[in-house]
């Protein structure tokens, strides 16, 4: 995830928008990496064959690597789905910030005019918009939990598939060489991961309704 | 906030011109907006930019309810023109937007719902408001090609939208044009450019000679009055435009 800060004058909406945006390039990271772990599940599934008995366990363990590129895959593509309504909800409240700022001033100018109660409408709205972000943004949250999850088990495999390669006779060094790039492979994802859960964006939340 | 001035008024029928934020900053251009009632309907110009509309709303606040704005006009597409559509229908969800057919559906990028656009066809149309009528006359291609002008035949004032429009300098920034040659210069160099067509322009020419107008008001510098009104024609006339040295 890009560690180039918010801009310090950028702050509520356009501040989340940004912070969406790279939460979104990181789970795309993390989309092209699951994938990338299906292929190498493959190509590990076809060495275990070529290596027999010797290799059952890591052949076994390939399977569910591939497994849970799958399962990464579509829990990654729930995610990129939250996350394009999350951009359209920040890009809403965005809106509803203009739109307020400039009643606002409307209704300090000229005080005995509607503006005021046009106002007050304009802000139940502005509510309901933000009543709607904060609750994707716990949606978001429970996802990426739940990749997190996925990607623990993931690593667990890997680290199977390390010690069962030791076991490969002939085999040993190539499966030994698989093996490594697996969990090299699931620890990028879990750094990727642990970026987008210390995302200021899940937290922003808390603040959402002074922007209005 | 801007100012009100009154430039005319028969009764319930007026014109009010809001003119002139000494607040609003330099980066933004200059706008006139023109409210024009009859009855208890009334009818806004040129609505101007989102970013002007607490100065305009505040400033048509002392005239007029803005929630009984029945229309806005728009003689085109361009933001200093209607950019803050969506905050009038905030008062009016009702409300409706005349303009050209051709940017009908390119508008309601800046709000409003379907039935907030009454499309005017290229030849003109009638806008009636509370008995009154105002008449949409081609101005196409000047400058935008889906280009309207309003013409009130009763207080005989033609809203000429970037027609007639000058950038005024600070300390000559009147409402109205007091020496048309000394004006004229602030106006050349815009119109030069933003004119993109010299047939239009001398159809406009003949078409506007041919109305009784006391005053002609453009949406950004001054408005020209009597005899100005047929001089600033004549000069729009001979001038070559759509020209840039590039």
């Amino acid at each position: 995830m890009s560690t180039a800060p918010v801009p310090a004058d950028q702050s509520g909406a356009g501040a989340d928008l940004l912070r969406i945006v790279r939460i979104n390039e990181e789970v795309k990271k993390v989309v092209g990496v699951a994938f990338k772990i299906n292929i190498m599940a493959l190509n590990a599934i076809f060495l275990a064959k070529r290596a027999g008995t010797a290799a059952l366990g890591f052949g076994v363990l390939s399977n569910e690597l591939r497994v849970f590129s799958q399962d990464l895959r579509a829990c990654m593509s729930g995610l990129t789905a939250l996350i394009h309504g999350g951009v359209n909800d920040v890009s809403v409240v965005l809106q509803d910030i203009r739109h307020s700022r400039l009643l606002r001033q409307a209704a300090a100018l000229a005080p005995a005019s509607a503006a005021g109660r046009v106002l007050r409408q304009r802000e139940l709205v502005n509510e309901a918009h933000a009543r709607k972000l904060a609750a994707l943004r716990r949606q978001l949250k429970l996802a990426l939990e739940d990749a997190f999850q996925i990607v623990e088990l993931g690593g667990v495999l890997a680290k199977s598939a390390k010690i069962e390669a030791a076991y490969g006779q002939g085999f040993a060094g190539s499966l030994s060489q698989v093996s490594a790039e697996f969990d090299g492979v699931v620890e990028e994802i879990r750094g990727s991961l642990e970026a987008l859960r210390r995302s200021v964006f899940f937290s922003a939340g808390q603040a959402s309704r002074e922007w209005i | 906030m801007k100012t009100t001035r009154t430039i005319f008024q028969e009764g319930s029928h007026k014109w009010v011109a809001i003119v002139r934020d000494p607040q609003r900053p330099n980066h933004l251009i200059d706008t006139n907006e023109y409210l024009v009632t009859h009855g208890d309907q009334g009818i806004l110009l040129d609505p101007g930019g989102a970013e002007v509309f607490p100065a305009v709303f505040s400033a048509l606040s002392t005239e007029f309810d803005p929630s009984a704005l029945a229309a806005v006009f728009a003689s085109h597409q361009d933001p200093d023109i209607c950019s803050s559509l969506a905050l009038w229908l905030e008062f009016n969800p009702d409300m409706r937007c005349y303009i050209s057919w051709l940017w009908s559906s390119f508008v309601p990028h800046f709000g409003g719902r379907a039935d907030t656009f009454v499309a005017i066809p290229d030849q003109g149309m009638d806008i009636p408001l509370a008995g009154l009528s105002l008449q949409a006359l081609p101005a196409h291609y000047l400058h935008s090609p889906g280009n309207f002008h309003l013409y009130d035949q009763t207080a005989r004032i033609l809203f000429s939208g970037d027609v007639g429009a000058a950038l005024l300098p600070v300390g000559q920034d009147g409402l109205f044009v007091e020496n048309f040659d000394q004006h004229i210069r602030h106006a050349e160099a815009f119109h030069r450019r933003w004119m993109g067509s010299n047939e239009a322009k001398r159809r406009w020419c003949e078409r506007v000679s041919q109305l009784d107008v006391d005053l002609l008001c453009p949406q950004h510098g001054a408005i020209y009055r009597g005899a100005d009104v047929q001089r600033f024609i004549d000069w729009f006339d001979d001038l070559p435009v759509g020209i840039v040295d590039a």
